[in-house]
């Protein structure tokens, strides 16, 4: 039997022992060897390789004055008079669709109110500078003046107070526009969990009972951003770590956490980034360690 | 067992076999240590990447801003400005971290200077950069 004949001659072989030692030892080190510098090496080609793929650009920068709009997320209260048509969805878009209020039986008054949040998560109440009303409304009267007030959460009434414009809206015939502006009084009227309370009144008692109706009532606050258009032009997602903005004085770097998707635009807003007076240049970091980058002024 | 005990020569042949095992198992470890060693140092050295985000000619400072994009920890060893070495503060920056890296140079307006940065395990990323 060769088989039997090759073990008893191992067995015979004082070196055999040590034949199969060197063996398997060497197979660890080529195990480590292996492992630590053919495997990582190719680990490491696939980070660059990845890195070479990544193509993004920044599209364009702009300043961020004004937030979108903030619209009612519930039915209006109302504390004088009725509603007659349509519901609050009609009075989230200004698009001519609207719903329609009535002053009660005499006294004639009309008299509602409703509940508008603004997303202080996304939007910290430190990059709010004031906040804006805006109302589009029409009325089969148009003698008597319409008020906008606002729930003043100090002293727990609503108010009107330190409001660019107190003295109501005289409407015209049609569609008005009215808008109020509640300049550095602005924190008195917004919760810390940014919930607003907006009451909409008439002048008073009249003799005419009058039809309203409500197209568009919302809320925004100004505030000194920026927007950032990047574009991932390339064929991985992209990981966004570092903004910076810079001009000739200044280098400023901020925190970024987003992410882009292959072949996607995506438009980033910053509250907390004021875009510098003059010529500036910025710069976006990918975690790759690739660069988008846009000159303005 | 009583024929190994009275066999006299029977001595020799285990001794040689342990000790031939003992020396073999000794040499190996030493070979596989000093391969882990190495290939490990080999690694690390293939593992590192960073990237310059920033340089920013200040008054009499010139701060460069790092960011570590390699799989392993690096260490800023030396910084060359046109080929001149610098004093610099050590820097240490883990995986995906980040941080300035100031530099005292006496710079001169609107020229440009090729800044190298060195780390401890001698990767190098150099670059021109030219002064406001």
């Amino acid at each position: 039997m060769p088989t039997t004949t090759h073990h008893r001659s191992l067995r015979q072989n004082r070196r055999g022992l040590s034949n199969i030692i060197v063996v398997v030892l060497s197979l660890v080190i080529l195990v480590v060897i292996v492992s630590n510098v053919i495997l990582w090496s190719y680990q490491m080609n696939q980070l660059d390789w990845d890195k070479t793929q990544e193509t993004v650009t920044m599209n364009s920068v702009s300043r961020l004055t004004r937030s979108s709009w903030f619209t009612v997320q519930s039915e209006f209260g109302i504390n004088a008079g009725s509603r007659t048509s349509g519901s609050y969805i009609d009075t989230q878009t200004m698009n001519d669709t609207y719903e329609r209020f009535r002053e009660s039986w005499f006294p004639y008054r009309l008299d509602i109110d409703g509940t508008f949040s603004i997303d202080v998560s996304n939007s910290p109440l430190a990059y709010i500078q004031s906040l804006e009303i805006l109302l589009r409304y029409r009325v089969s009267d148009t003698s008597e003046r319409w008020y906008i007030e606002a729930y003043n959460w100090t002293s727990r009434i609503y108010s009107s107070n330190g409001f660019n414009s107190t003295g109501g809206h005289a409407p015209s015939v049609g569609w008005n526009t009215y808008s109020v502006n509640l300049t550095d009084e602005w924190q008195s009227y917004l919760s810390s969990d940014g919930r607003m309370f907006i009451k909409i009144h008439d002048q008073g008692v009249d003799g005419t009972r009058t039809t309203m109706d409500i197209d568009f009532l919302a809320v925004r606050f100004t505030t000194d951003g920026a927007i950032f258009t990047f574009q991932n032009k390339g064929s991985r997602t992209v990981h966004f770590v570092s903004l910076w903005i810079n001009n000739s004085t200044h280098h400023r770097r901020y925190d970024v956490d987003e992410f882009v998707n292959s072949g996607e635009a995506f438009s980033y807003q910053r509250l907390d980034v004021s875009l510098p007076n003059g010529s500036f240049n910025i710069r976006a970091i990918t975690e790759r360690g690739n660069t988008a980058v846009y000159t303005g002024a | 067992m009583l024929k190994i005990w009275l066999n006299k020569k029977a001595i020799t042949p285990v001794l040689s076999t342990v000790l031939l095992t003992v020396i073999t198992v000794a040499g190996m470890s030493i070979a596989i240590t000093a391969t882990y060693v190495i290939t490990g140092n080999l690694k690390e050295t293939m593992g590192e990447r960073f990237i310059v985000e920033d340089v920013w000619f200040r008054t009499g400072v010139i701060s460069l801003y790092l960011r570590n994009t390699g799989k392993t920890a690096l260490d800023v060893a030396a910084i060359y400005v046109d080929h001149e070495s610098q004093s610099i503060a050590s820097l240490h920056l883990e995986p995906l971290n980040h941080d300035w890296l100031n530099l005292t140079y006496d710079w001169s307006p609107d020229t440009v200077y090729h800044i190298n940065i060195a780390t401890s395990r001698g990767n190098q990323v150099a670059d021109h950069y030219t002064s406001p």
